[in-house]
């Protein structure tokens, strides 16, 4: 997909592939992310359907639960399957059988300004959620008088960070039981991690839309104008904001989420891609030599050297090079998927009802008891199908 | 036509030989070169018609459609579609919202039409212009600026409601409710539908000449006479033709409803063609989302049934 796999890295993988299996010419094809699904969907059902794809890992679930993917269970403990990525692991796979191998992923960290927070006596970036509040009002007391200035950009429907929030009280969406899921919006401890995305809401000081997520408008323009000292986003978010403003770059560095439990870090949502094969690949074998080539720890570190989490290998030094990309690695220890059930893409390309309930709570159209029992029941219909 | 050759045939009727549309050959003709048009609608319009009929009877998901799968289900999806209440609620907000903009579409061209035929010169130019403008800019486009005015923090509506002294509207959110959010979406849809309504009936207006407004006015006719007496006969036909038009077009607008919010908050500003892409293409449920596309048919069906029998019962008498 646009954007996923590094170029020298493909290169050299259909290189290799191509020298030891000798009749075979790889055709490879680089898509957009944008309308993915309706393409994969042309794609699997063509009669020359491709021998691998990559499907985004919230997709996974869906393809592999309606059978058009080949079940590669047995074939997996030769793509490094030890060294997988957990989340990734568990969106690749339904009732209990592997139909997607990890490819990458990211996760989102807290972006921050050096200077910034230099110039407002915060010393150490904040290991706790009472640290980080903390670091919030410094800012706030240092920087307050300019009126565009905001401590921490975040809108109101940045549903990725609630979910660390909800992970970090020990919660989750969502129960599995088989291959059956159930929604546990309205447990305390998701109520809790709600609260404190209010919290942090009103004690950021932010100027952003409560109504709105954080592509709308893009928080990485609202971050390169200079007058925001944090976002939390993805590592190459930063290069987004950069881009009208160079310095940038040198002042900024990142922390990972900070968890209520000083010293540790909030679990995070990660985010990323699976590679499978669709049922109707004529090349079986072949397609599954290619995922062994490429599952290997050769290629992997190639994604940890472009700042990505590489999926089948658990070496992330290449990561610990740039500050940013070093805080995510300290992060994705403990990352998280989404429940991997078929309807969750749906969920995702459509109504989302994790965002409905954070505009409501945190505009005071619901309670919060209302909000999560709405967001829970809407989120059980969504799950029925 | 017909009346024209009664009125001649009793005079003197023709010799049979000079009518040479008699000859069967000669009535083969028009219907020979109407075919490759008709072949070429039929194929275009009618075979995925059928299709989706065929479809809405089938299960049809990811799966069935990748592998190839033919299940014949009945009239499951339509059972699926109308046991569902959000199907009801959702059906009535679309035809309520529909009448609504189809009406105040219909009003404002109107009146924006008659404007037109008494302004002069360089005003109506202007105005012209103004509403090519508004009809020629990109839907996207349109919509984005509608959310940017409508804007809870940045937008210029709150901000100049508050200059004008409204200190409730600082920070309103007006995409905070279903009804809100459908207002807006109204008004936005308003600004795009109006332009071509409003030429279409100035162009009726034009065909009653100035001369039969200046004779109204010297038999002493107001101006709510002159428009009853001389512009409504001009534009009654066109105004049905636009209102059905519209009828059409309101009912299956699906780009800016969904750009705006996505139907939400909670929902509540889905319409039927935002629930056929929820429950199609987020969803993959191909055949409940054909049943719904017919179920429109019907309802549209229902809803222009008078105009569409005027339509095919006689083509060419007045509306």
């Amino acid at each position: 997909m646009n954007g996923s796999a590094p170029q020298p890295l493909t290169d050299a993988l259909h290189k290799e592939f191509q020298e030891t299996h000798k009749d075979v010419t790889v055709k490879y094809e680089v898509q957009q992310w944008n309308g993915i699904q309706d393409k994969l969907t042309t794609a699997l059902a063509g009669n020359d359907a491709p021998d691998v794809i990559e499907i985004g890992n919230t997709q996974a679930p869906k393809f592999a639960a309606a059978k058009v993917l080949t079940d590669l269970t047995e074939a997996s403990s030769g793509f490094n399957k030890d060294q997988w990525l957990g989340s990734l692991k568990d969106s690749g796979s339904w009732d209990g059988k592997q139909f997607a191998v990890p490819f990458y992923a990211a996760n989102r960290l807290v972006l921050y300004r050096k200077d910034m927070f230099e110039q407002a006596g915060v010393a150490a970036v904040p290991t706790s959620r009472q640290e980080w509040l903390d670091a919030i009002s410094k800012l706030r007391a240092k920087f307050g008088a300019d009126p565009e200035f905001q401590a921490l950009y975040l809108p109101g429907q940045n549903w990725y960070t609630l979910l660390s929030f909800i992970y970090d009280e020990g919660g989750d969406i969502a129960k599995r039981d088989g291959t059956k899921f159930t929604a546990t919006l309205d447990s305390a401890q998701a109520k809790a991690g709600l609260e404190f995305y209010k919290t942090l809401q009103e004690a950021s000081g932010t100027k952003a839309p409560k109504d709105t997520d954080e592509q709308t408008p893009e928080q990485a323009g609202i971050f390169g104008q200079g007058k925001v000292a944090m976002m939390i986003a993805l590592p190459w978010e930063l290069a987004t904001a950069a881009k009208n403003n160079p310095g940038l770059t040198a002042q900024t560095s990142a922390f990972p989420i900070p968890s209520k439990n000083s010293g540790a870090t909030a679990p995070v949502f990660q985010g990323g891609s699976n590679l499978a094969v669709p049922a109707y690949s004529k090349d079986q074998d072949l397609a599954k030599d290619y995922l062994k080539l490429l599952s290997g720890a050769k290629y992997q570190s190639q994604f940890a050297k472009a700042g990505m989490i590489p999926g089948t290998s658990t070496d992330v030094a290449a990561l610990e090079a740039d500050p940013v990309n070093a805080a995510m690695a300290k992060a994705s220890r403990n990352g998280r998927a989404v429940p991997a059930t078929p309807t969750w893409g749906a969920i995702e390309a459509g109504q989302n009802p994790l965002k409905d309930m954070l505009t409501a709570y945190l505009t005071g159209a619901k309670t919060i008891g209302v909000a999560t029992a709405d967001a829970n029941s809407a989120l059980n219909k969504a799950f029925a199908g | 036509m017909t009346a024209t050759v009664d009125t001649v045939s009793p005079a003197a009727a023709p010799p049979r030989a000079a009518r040479p549309h008699r000859r069967p050959a000669g009535r083969v003709a028009p219907y020979l070169m109407l075919a490759p048009a008709v072949v070429i609608l039929i194929a275009l319009l009618g075979w995925p018609a059928l299709q989706v009929l065929g479809i809405s009877f089938r299960r049809l998901d990811l799966g069935e459609l990748v592998r190839g799968e033919v299940a014949w289900i009945g009239l499951e999806n339509y059972r699926a579609v109308l046991s569902d209440p959000e199907f009801w609620v959702i059906g009535l907000r679309t035809l309520v919202f529909t009448a609504a903009c189809v009406v105040a579409t219909v009003l404002i061209g109107l009146g924006i039409a008659v404007l037109m035929r008494h302004l002069d010169g360089f005003v109506r130019v202007a105005l012209q212009l103004a509403l090519v403008l508004a009809w020629a800019t990109p839907i996207i486009a349109t919509t984005t600026v509608f959310q940017w005015m409508f804007d809870q923090r940045y937008g210029i509506l709150n901000k100049t409601l508050v200059a004008l002294g409204f200190d409730g509207f600082a920070g309103h959110s007006w995409f905070g409710s279903g009804a809100s959010t459908m207002t807006v979406i109204g008004l936005l849809i308003l600004w795009q539908a109006v332009p071509f309504v409003a030429f279409t009936l100035y162009a009726g207006l034009l065909s009653a000449s100035k001369e039969l407004y200046e004779a109204a006015s010297i038999d002493g006719a107001g101006p709510w006479q002159s428009f009853r007496t001389v512009s409504w006969p001009a534009v009654r036909p066109l105004l049905t033709m636009v209102a059905f038009l519209s009828v059409l077009w309101d009912f299956k607008v699906f780009t800016q409803v969904w750009a705006i919010k996505q139907g939400g908050p909670d929902g509540d500003s889905t319409t039927l063609p935002v629930l056929l892409y929820l429950k199609g293409i987020s969803g993959s449920h191909f055949g409940v989302a054909a049943a719904i596309a017919v179920l429109m048919l019907l309802i549209l069906v229902a809803v222009t049934w008078r105009y569409l029998r005027l339509l095919t019962r006689s083509p060419e008498t007045e509306l």
